[in-house]
């Protein structure tokens, strides 16, 4: 059966674009529209990758990414942060939450997070 | 292949020229695919492709055209790689106040940055793979 990512993501346009992108790689997708519900999603039912935005309604994704973190339920679980947020300040940020990676939304961006997939053993080489 | 700075230079060799604010994608799609032929781990690619995408943008902010290089090096056991750009506009400023608002700026994305010659200066920024990062050297 295909693994199953939790995309959180509070804009419905990116979202769809982000889903097609791991949808088309073989991934089945559901979304949270903010931090809170990300959260309740991932603990209820743990998937087996997070795709978190940081700029999000309630609680920014860095604050999201340490709660993941701090719960023995998700903090195995593998967060990749994808942002518009590009900074060296944020990227430290990102990374200090404890997210796995931190990819900028450019026009690179769905080929960085599949290569980001490959390496964290979500897809197979 | 010419040494930039003190280590020996092995692939990957790449450079990417920045003319505009375009090209600062470039630069940190390039870093992070060099990064990722060396073996570093996804954090420490986005932590180099940072630190690159940002010297980009600074230089490119003085309005000249530019030259990112992203050099493979070998220090004995070592493997890291070095991203360096010649900065003309630097010649004439105090390499110690540049060295510390480099630091400030981008000191946490990598492991060492300096400031080599003046003839112009070129600032080189390096991360060695760790134990961290997950393939062999």
């Amino acid at each position: 059966m295909a693994l199953e990512v939790l995309l959180v993501e509070d804009s419905k346009t990116q979202a769809q674009q982000i889903k097609e992108t791991l949808e088309s790689v073989g991934l089945r997708v559901r979304i949270a529209y903010d931090g809170p519900d990300g959260l309740r999603d991932a603990i209820s039912n743990p998937p087996a990758l997070i795709v978190l935005d940081v700029k999000l309604p309630s609680m920014d994704g860095f604050q999201v990414c340490r709660r993941l973190k701090r719960n023995p339920a998700t903090q195995d679980i593998p967060v990749v942060m994808l942002t518009e947020k590009a900074g060296p300040k944020a990227t430290m940020s990102g990374l200090r939450s404890g997210a796995d990676d931190y990819i900028p939304k450019d026009i690179f961006a769905s080929e960085h997070l599949i290569d980001t997939l490959h390496e964290l053993g979500i897809l197979e080489d | 292949m010419a040494d930039i700075g003190p280590y020996k230079v092995r692939p990957p060799v790449m450079s990417v020229r920045v003319e505009d604010a375009m090209d600062i994608m470039i630069v940190r799609d390039t870093t992070r695919r060099a990064s990722s032929l060396i073996g570093f781990s996804p954090a420490h690619r986005a932590q180099l492709s940072s630190a690159a995408a940002t010297l980009a943008e600074l230089v490119l902010k003085t309005g000249e055209a530019h030259t990112i290089h992203l050099n493979g090096i070998v220090e004995g056991m070592r493997t890291g790689l070095q991203i360096s750009s010649e900065t003309p506009w630097l010649a004439g400023v105090s390499a110690n106040n540049v060295l510390i608002a480099l630091k400030s700026k981008m000191g946490d994305l990598v492991d060492d940055i300096t400031l080599q010659g003046n003839d112009p200066p070129t600032i080189l920024m390096i991360m060695w793979l760790s134990d961290t990062d997950t393939r062999s050297r």
